[in-house]
């Protein structure tokens, strides 16, 4: 049964006074469609708490696109913190919108952004909250329609039975088409399966309620997704892509929060995709091909939204902004544009190159906080088995090149548990930092004052759907302390500094990218037990996870940690970024060699099948040095 | 941003801006009851913004960060609405009073909106301290006959000082100071309050800590999300009250004490 949509501030007002951080739930900020006429009702729903969700700019492009549109109306919702949530349960307020302060239920589609895969119970939590059925086939014909998507989308299988349709790709033309067809669907009186059924048509479209899941000896024991007998349903959904970035709307965030998020500034996107095609790298792979804005656009674009918006500091957001071909002209520009007005640039990644130190001080102006640099592994050998084509030199030349420039800290990312890992890599990653700070010692000083010093920072890999590791298995928990331990007993400079992943989040991490459609039993096993904002280390209860995978028969390590067959039919296998299996294969085989594949941005093809599996092409506005 | 409002850094110090030569702009903006619950530096970081966006030429200051030149008057406490916020800017050059309101209420959310404008002595205190006397409206349900509260505060405020905690550390409050005078009337079902009050070195009294002091000692709990609404704010000098954009005419009301 549909909620009726009515504006239910009063209720949420009476919680303000007993809540932590209040402003989450107030709307009005500017450049909020304080308009929501409809008729046509969508709700974005980032399932975490409001400054986690708000800066991020899938949302936002979606926000704006929807808004855009004649006879449609997009609201923003995100989960309410515990406090907030024990109170609503309490006092029976179900979950609202931000800018009608209308009851989720109420809506005619619900839209969830999948950011990564320990968001999971956080979209139970609030569709719970919202009084929605948790499974699509537990929904009334006139409840909302649930949809989903993002980057986390590519195994969205432990999360199917939630979503009566999920948006694979680029999002801001598909969610146009979604929305209309559930629109007219809804004019015309048709029932909720015929709905999905014409749902399925819009491409990019994934339904699961019309794919079975079949096990056989072809497949893991998750089996694979095959269409329904009976339903014209592709066997394979592949994504949507716009193959064309400029001709969209460079500005996505017109929302200006009253609350200090997490990146309080704003962020353009100055390209889509990265060719780079490092091996552990999801969004690597799934976003391509690369496409770029041209430089004109992306400096009249800066100096528009910040004139609008009122922030101090623009981000210039991409998977690897120094990549674009003009990126020197556009820090140039918009140095010499709003420098003077007291601006500041940004660029969240770094390229571990001198280009990439340049790029960083032109960024900086006289700043110089920390720098970071990727290297992702401590041996040459590793390094060309992830495909990260960066050598010693490389790091070198551009930790000399920071330290010269005037940064006094350096950080560096690593990953343990990479495929073919020993120790001696393990141990390489203590004695690069140290290589760094010897470097920096070089050029700086030795003495107390000179504040040289090096952090390191090591996450553990969790294979991901669609990457060349797909077929990997994760590094047992034991084994990932073991060698963390080891690193940390070689880094002997107390001017070292190392943080590490919990072994324990990877793993559930792992479980839940790698399972197919059963695992929403754990996924819903975890949540009743009380599993929320697990990506929060606050938060997170990895007995409880435990608890629910011995409930539903699981072990997780056991399911984060199998190596799937070469051959074998993936669980997510029935959607597609476009990128070949073969080139996948012929990726994980090369890997295990040390063998390294450039990027087709500055060599030529070498031929993942996105180009002419979607009909899209690379979109470069200059030579990628 | 308009062209106007680039400033170059010079490399000379002595060729910068100073601070006590800029023409100094007052503005009045309310803070709306949806806000209410707006922390103290959410409502400074959205002024700035709102001040950058309208295009005036804020002054920047000559420190590397470079912050704009502005000064916000007191704190309101988070829950509490207010139709008198005051913020002081300077700007690099003087822009008609009419046009720099109309460009202000373009740029900020409705619900914080501008409501009067005009340019004040150079020379004046930071606002902060300068406006240290605040009238506040406080809405209660119908917890007592109006006249046991009045009681009851006027008790409160002879003991002296009040002791409360806000999060784990607890505060004094100097009342027979910061207490100038209070009402009470019976209206719409509820308890209709007005409380002048007075910041001193002693620090400043927040609504709630009276109402709830005053409850407490007629053995009634607090005040559950009181609406609290601060209605009037001057500055006290000499026995008289200077209303923030002036004349200096209107005597001050004597203290109770």
């Amino acid at each position: 049964m549909r909620a009726r949509r009515e504006n239910l501030f009063g209720l949420i007002e009476p919680l303000l006074a007993h809540v932590e951080r209040p402003s989450r739930y107030l709307d009005h900020e500017w450049g909020a469609h304080a308009e929501q006429d409809g008729p046509f009702h969508l709700c974005m729903v980032y399932a975490d708490v409001y400054e986690v969700g708000q800066p991020n700019l899938g949302m936002a492009i979606l926000y704006e696109t929807v808004n855009a549109q004649e006879g449609m109306s997009c609201e923003r919702c995100y989960l309410p913190w515990r406090d907030m949530a024990l109170l609503m349960r309490e006092r029976g307020v179900p979950l609202l919108s931000l800018e009608a302060a209308a009851p989720l239920a109420s809506f005619d589609a619900i839209g969830f952004t999948l950011a990564h895969e320990l968001i999971a119970t956080n979209v139970l939590e609030a569709l719970d909250l919202a009084g929605i059925a948790l499974t699509s086939d537990e929904r009334d014909e006139d409840d909302p329609i649930i949809l989903a998507g993002g980057p986390s989308a590519w195994n969205c299988e432990p999360l199917s039975p939630v979503f009566d349709a999920v948006l694979l790709g680029d999002g801001e033309e598909s969610i146009v088409e979604a929305c209309a067809c559930i629109r007219d669907a809804r004019a015309e009186g048709v029932s909720r399966a015929e709905t999905l059924r014409r749902l399925a048509r819009v491409p990019g479209t994934y339904v699961p309620s019309l794919y079975d899941v079949v096990t056989d000896e072809t497949t893991t024991r998750w089996g694979r997704a095959v269409p329904r007998a009976g339903e014209d349903v592709p066997e394979v959904v592949y994504k949507r892509c716009v193959r064309d970035l400029s001709a969209t709307e460079p500005v996505a965030q017109r929302i200006v929060p009253y609350l200090g998020v997490v990146q309080d500034r704003l962020s353009l996107e100055v390209l889509r995709g990265c060719a780079r095609g490092c091996r552990f790298c999801q969004a690597g792979m799934t976003y391509r091909p690369v496409r770029e804005r041209p430089a004109d656009q992306v400096v009249e674009a800066a100096g528009r939204a910040l004139a609008a918006s009122g922030y101090d500091e623009v981000s210039l957001s991409s998977l690897s902004t120094t990549d674009h071909s003009q990126c020197a002209l556009i820090v140039r520009r918009l140095n010499e544009e709003l420098g003077p007005r007291g601006v500041k640039v940004s660029i969240p990644s770094q390229r571990l190159d001198s280009f990439g130190v340049e790029m960083a001080a032109a960024a900086a102006g006289g700043r110089r906080g920390g720098l970071t640099f990727a290297p992702e592994a401590g041996s040459q050998r590793l390094r060309d088995v992830i495909n990260k084509n960066v050598t010693d030199d490389d790091l070198e030349r551009a930790a000399r090149n920071a330290f010269e420039a005037g940064w006094r800290r350096c950080k560096l990312y690593f990953m343990i548990g990479l495929p073919t890992e020993t120790d001696e890599d393990v141990v390489g990653i203590a004695r690069m930092a140290e290589r760094v700070l010897e470097i920096g010692r070089e050029v700086v000083g030795r003495g107390p004052k000179s504040g040289v010093s090096v952090s390191i920072s090591v996450a553990v890999l969790v294979p991901k759907s669609f990457t060349p590791f797909q077929w990997a298995a994760q590094l047992e928990p034991d084994e990932v302390r073991r060698r963390q331990q080891l690193l940390l007993h070689e880094v002997r400079d107390r001017a070292i500094r190392v943080s590490y992943h919990d072994a324990d989040v990877s793993l559930v991490e792992g479980a839940l990218s790698k399972m197919g459609r059963a695992g929403f039993a754990l996924v819903r096993e975890a949540w009743a037990r009380g599993c929320k904002f697990d990506a929060w280390t606050s938060e997170f209860r990895f007995d409880l996870w435990q608890a629910a995978a011995a409930a539903c028969g699981l072990d997780l390590a056991d399911v984060a940690c199998e190596e799937f067959p070469l051959s074998a039919a993936l669980p997510w296998e029935h959607t597609s970024p476009g990128v070949d299996k073969g080139y996948l294969q012929r990726e994980w085989l090369r890997s295990a060699r040390g063998v390294t594949t450039p990027d087709c941005t500055r060599a030529s093809c070498t031929g993942c099948g996105v180009c002419p599996t979607l009909g899209a092409r690379n979109v470069t506005w200059g030579d990628r040095s | 941003m308009s062209a106007a409002r680039a400033q170059p850094i010079s490399t000379r110090p002595q060729d910068l801006p100073v601070k006590g030569s800029l023409p100094r702009l007052r503005v009045a903006y309310e803070k709306g009851e949806r806000l209410a619950y707006l922390g103290h530096l959410e409502v400074l970081t959205t002024m700035e913004r709102s001040l950058r966006r309208s295009g005036l030429p804020v002054s920047l200051g000559n420190g590397f960060a470079r912050r704009m030149r502005v000064q916000f008057s007191q704190a309101l406490p988070v829950g509490a609405s207010s139709a008198c916020e005051y913020l002081d800017v300077r700007l690099e050059e003087r822009v008609d009073v009419d046009e720099a309101l109309e460009r202000l209420v373009r740029a900020t959310p409705p619900a914080l909106a501008p409501l009067r404008a005009a340019y004040v002595c150079r020379d004046l205190p930071a606002l902060e301290a300068w406006l240290n006397r605040a009238d506040w409206a406080v809405e209660l349900g119908p917890l007592c006959p109006a006249q046991e509260l009045l009681d009851a505060i006027e008790a409160v405020r002879l003991q002296g000082e009040v002791r409360y905690l806000r999060g784990d550390k607890e505060k004094v409050v100097d009342v027979a100071g910061a207490l100038v005078g209070a009402s009470v009337a019976e209206r719409d079902g509820g308890l209709s309050l007005v409380i002048e009050t007075r910041s001193t070195p002693g620090g400043s009294l927040r609504p709630q800590v009276l109402v709830d002091a005053a409850l407490r000692s007629m053995g009634l709990p607090p005040a559950d999300a009181p609406r609290v609404r601060r209605v009037r704010q001057a500055h006290e000098e000499d026995g008289c009250l200077v209303e923030p954009f002036g004349p200096m005419e209107q005597a001050a009301r004597a203290p109770l004490s």
